[in-house]
């Protein structure tokens, strides 16, 4: 049963909870790596490696970090650990590196990141919130690499770099550019929402725990979502 | 208050551990990124010198470098690679130029520029295998003179800082100031105040004159001697004996010139496009024109040359029949309206008379440039009417 609940941690990260189609976490930086594959595999795994480590941190330290600091202090020691993969990945994957360029320290603002710590990590144990880091860092991996695929594939007519014979003379360019990200997005979330209807939480039940400021906020509905939960 | 206490401690302690895990992850990192960017350096510097290996920075501020070279790189074999900040048609045109250790542009390449025309992607292939002696035979492109002329003297400047960081000298000088400096030398008294002389009649061994603004002191540049004469007609500068003769002849030559010309600042009605008219013995008249080519009557376009005029010289007889036409000065578009110049085009004016002197071959694809040349000739006619009347 334990080791059922953990899986179904780790499970729903990837579809039910999926950060980028279900939650809409991390929208700019899906938008802005998505054109290549091997970029989004770089997001991908660096942002995950940030979440693993940021949610074992919070989680480790839940008890001891005062509420009312704990916003500032989840900042420092997610900024930390995206100092740490940034210098890391230039260090040994410098390809990554300049391809991800200025989305790579913005990891630090990277909603999912900041969100799960809020939603998850300041409220489980240490192995719990690593395992939803992992999920979460999968289902978002997922999402940028199956976008970029598609960018890619259509875009480029090729994948991961490696031209496609034929597709590689008949490429829509409109898919590399912002516009097509968009499309590509609204498309996948549409379709996510076909294979989960039902199943997928709906906004109010995790709107306001998700927001950092919903501990400022006043808003009534945003008080009744948070009683429900 | 406690509570206020317990959040200061706690997030300091967290920015001190965090702090000390960054120092720690820096320590680890910095040497291996400090190796790649400096491989990534060489690829790059490799581009413009194939053949280099192990390339140092150079600091370039122990030497006397030409003021466009910001960077420099030596390596192992004796080369440098420079790199380049200059002006083109806008500031901020940078290019990488690596020499080899014979001083041989091994190549050329702009890695950043604001140019228009696209020139400055090819042109560095032009200057490929070139070294200080023969760079100038490199022809600038036509219609993108400012970046191909920059491109060129920036690849000039790195030949020469190529010379200095081996330890010789080199001549920093623009064409200018050495110009300058070589005619202050033969004639001092001038103050460096000159006008060039155009030369009239073609006289032999003799390049170019240069007048001082002040008397009648020459220079005569006769290959590369600069050899001064003061308004006695007295040489100042040491040279041959051949020299020596061949300046006495042009200095008569000049002087019977001068005495020749005719004063036309009391003639009002005269065209505006004479600049001087000589009256010969045998009633000749020899009219020195300024005709507005392109860059004076194509003025709404941006002409590098703007304003400057053709000079042209026309020897006609008293009854208004052009014996000689010749081009003198032009600074029409390259490969375009300068074929004004060409014989094949003034020549054509040798004989004519008022009456048919617009019957010539235009240049083609340069309208304004012939028809500027063709009013400046129609005006011989008018001015020869007028001086006859006066003489």
């Amino acid at each position: 049963m334990k080791n059922n609940s953990n899986l179904s941690i780790i499970l729903k990260g990837i579809l039910l909870e999926n950060p980028v189609f279900v939650l809409i976490l991390g929208t700019c930086p899906t938008l802005a790596t998505t054109k290549t594959v091997i970029g989004a595999v770089g997001m991908g795994i660096a942002a995950t490696a940030v979440l693993i480590c940021s949610n074992i941190v919070i989680s480790l330290l839940r008890k001891v970090i005062p509420d009312s600091v704990r916003i500032p202090c989840y900042i420092v020691v997610i900024a930390s650990f995206v100092t740490i993969v940034e210098m890391v990945i230039h260090a040994y994957v410098p390809i990554i590196y300049d391809l991800l360029g200025v989305y790579l320290p913005l990891i630090t603002v990277n909603c999912i990141i900041l969100g799960r710590a809020e939603m998850f990590a300041n409220k489980n144990n240490i192995a719990k919130s690593a395992l939803d880091g992992l999920g979460m860092g999968l289902g978002f991996c997922v999402a940028l690499i199956l976008m970029a695929t598609v960018r890619e594939v259509i875009g480029v007519g090729s994948f991961a770099g490696i031209s496609i014979p034929f597709l590689e003379n008949y490429t829509v360019k409109f898919f590399q550019e912002a516009p097509g990200g968009f499309l590509v997005y609204g498309v996948l979330i549409a379709l996510v929402f076909k294979i989960t209807h039902g199943k997928a939480p709906y906004k109010k039940e995790f709107s306001c725990d998700s927001c950092p400021s919903a501990a400022f906020c006043n808003k009534a509905h945003c008080q009744e979502a948070k009683e429900e939960i | 208050m406690k509570n206020n206490i317990k959040s200061v401690i706690s997030l300091t302690a967290i920015c001190i551990v965090t702090s000390i895990l960054l120092a720690f992850t820096n320590n680890l990192t910095a040497p291996i990124i400090a190796k790649q960017e400096a491989a990534a350096v060489n690829d790059a510097l490799t581009v413009v010198l194939p053949n280099g290996e192990d390339f140092q920075s150079v600091d370039i501020t122990k030497y006397t470098l030409p003021s466009t070279i910001t960077e420099a790189y030596s390596e192992k074999n004796g080369g440098y690679v420079f790199k380049m900040e200059t002006t083109g048609y806008d500031v901020g045109f940078v290019i990488l130029c690596g020499i080899d250790k014979d001083g041989v542009v091994k190549g050329a390449t702009s890695i950043s520029s604001k140019e228009t025309l696209g020139y400055e992607k090819s042109y560095g292939d032009e200057l490929k295998d070139k070294t200080l002696g023969d760079i100038d035979t490199v022809a600038t492109v036509a219609g993108a003179t400012k970046t191909t002329a920059a491109y060129k003297s920036a690849i000039k400047d790195a030949l020469n800082s190529f010379v200095i960081l081996n330890g010789g000298t080199a001549d920093l000088r623009s064409e200018e100031e050495i110009l300058a400096d070589n005619l202050n030398t033969a004639l001092p008294e001038a103050n460096g105040e000159f006008e060039i002389v155009l030369i009239l009649e073609e006289i032999n061994g003799i390049d170019t004159i240069y007048k001082s603004v002040k008397n009648n002191g020459f220079v005569f540049v006769i290959g590369e001697e600069f050899i001064g004469t003061d308004s006695d007609g007295n040489i100042l500068t040491e040279t041959s004996e051949t020299n020596k003769t061949i300046i006495e002849n042009a200095r008569q030559t000049l002087l019977k010139w001068a005495d020749s010309q005719i004063d036309l600042t009391k003639l009002t009605d005269m065209p505006t496009s004479v600049e001087a008219a000589y009256k010969a013995d045998n009633g000749n008249y020899t009219l020195i024109l300024h005709a507005a080519g392109y860059g004076i009557n194509g003025g709404d376009k941006y002409h590098p040359a703007s304003g400057e005029p053709i000079v042209i010289k026309v020897t006609a007889s008293k009854d208004g029949k052009i014996i000689t036409c010749k081009t003198l000065e032009q600074n029409e578009t390259a490969n375009i309206g300068s074929a004004c110049a060409d014989e094949s085009f003034y020549s054509q004016f040798n004989g004519k008379t008022e009456n048919d002197y617009t019957e010539i071959d235009a240049i083609s694809g340069a309208t304004l440039t012939t028809d500027g040349y063709k009013n400046a000739i129609g005006d011989v006619f008018t001015a020869i009417k007028i001086l006859k009347g006066v003489s």
